[in-house]
């Protein structure tokens, strides 16, 4: 039988479409650090990976809310309409990177737990959605190997260890809130949207990381329980508005540059 | 973010950068062929540098070799087509 979102019922196309724009818009934001990074790059084929992440990281997020389209939004709405209330990125994105090791901290931070979320997807009934799933975790792979090359560029050196272990504490606990409280299954697994509820994609996500930051020795404490954030609205997986500044650096400010 | 502070020794190679052959084929009847070098410096970063810099095509398969990893036979100091380390 042909997937059609309509044939889901309330609770569940809800939950379906928070989740969907919670990774669509993270990856949005992600994509405009790396945009406003590129000339913070160490050398030319730094720039150029840079680049191309942002690309990839905008590719994403458009597929998703194209994707997005199919719960009644107009896509120029979901992309041009929307204030600093409406997106619904990761807290941890909201304040800029400090250093070189913050950024690396940060976007890693950001580009696995986003690609956990959408790994849940690779198996939806709806092929289209786990094509992207499938493709978004191709293009997922180079850029959490750019992570790891870094992160062993950085463990070469005691100050900027300590810098990373400082960026992790600091913004770890920001992105592991992101997967939410929720324990056991949940309506899109009981759907048979995702095979993997989030209770478990949390728990993938602390591996991954205590995993990928142990060179940091005992630099670096990560807590292992969800911390809970003032404000936190469930839906938006995140607390208040995007903040001022990142609001306006990344809001679409030419329709007509754009297609 | 603070002024861009690069340790040239650590971040990109130094006076002594690495290097990379990138070999790669369009289908699996091609044979592999050498597409280029790169320069990284380690061997995650050398895997996503020949990703995204020989991105001209779709690659069947796309694969890295230390520069230093190969011994020239009949080049030996000369003319090499490949990058000298």
């Amino acid at each position: 039988m042909r997937f059609s979102i309509d044939g889901l019922d309330g609770a569940t196309k809800t939950a379906f479409e928070n989740d969907l724009f919670a990774i669509a818009d993270t990856k949005f934001v992600l994509g405009n650090w790396y945009a406003h990074s590129i000339m913070n790059g160490r050398s030319l084929p730094d720039f150029a990976a840079l680049t191309a992440m942002t690309g990839a990281a905008y590719g994403h997020t458009r597929s998703l809310w194209q994707y997005l389209v199919n719960f009644g939004h107009a896509y120029s709405s979901i992309e041009r309409g929307r204030g600093a209330d409406d997106i619904r990125s990761m807290n941890m994105l909201d304040s800029p990177p400090t250093s070189w090791p913050d950024f690396i901290a940060a976007t890693w931070l950001a580009e696995q737990a986003t690609w956990l979320a959408v790994s849940g997807y690779l198996t939806c009934p709806d092929r289209a959605l786990a094509g992207l799933a499938e493709k978004i975790g191709e293009e997922a792979y180079f850029h959490l190997k750019y992570a790891e090359g870094w992160m062993e560029i950085l463990s070469g050196s005691a100050a900027d260890t300590r810098a990373f272990a400082a960026a992790l504490e600091k913004r770890y606990p920001l992105a592991l809130s992101w997967f939410g409280t929720a324990k056991g299954s949940d309506v899109l697994k009981k759907a048979g949207l995702r095979d993997i509820p989030p209770a478990k994609l949390k728990k993938a996500f602390v591996a991954e990381i205590a995993k990928g930051a142990a060179w940091t020795g005992k630099a670096v404490s990560l807590p292992d329980a969800t911390p809970e954030i003032p404000g936190w609205i469930g839906a938006n997986r995140r607390a208040g508005p995007l903040p001022d500044r990142l609001f306006e650096a990344i809001r679409f400010r030419d329709p007509e540059a754009a297609h | 973010m603070k002024r861009k502070k690069i340790q040239r020794k650590r971040e990109i190679g130094g006076a002594s950068p690495k290097f990379y052959e990138v070999f790669a084929r369009k289908t699996s009847d091609d044979p592999l062929t050498h597409v280029g070098s790169i320069e990284a410096p380690n061997d995650a970063l050398a895997e996503v540098r020949a990703w995204y810099i020989h991105d001209e095509h779709d690659w069947r398969e796309l694969c890295v070799v230390p520069t230093a990893a190969i011994i020239a036979v009949t080049e030996r100091g000369r003319n090499v087509k490949i990058k000298e380390v």
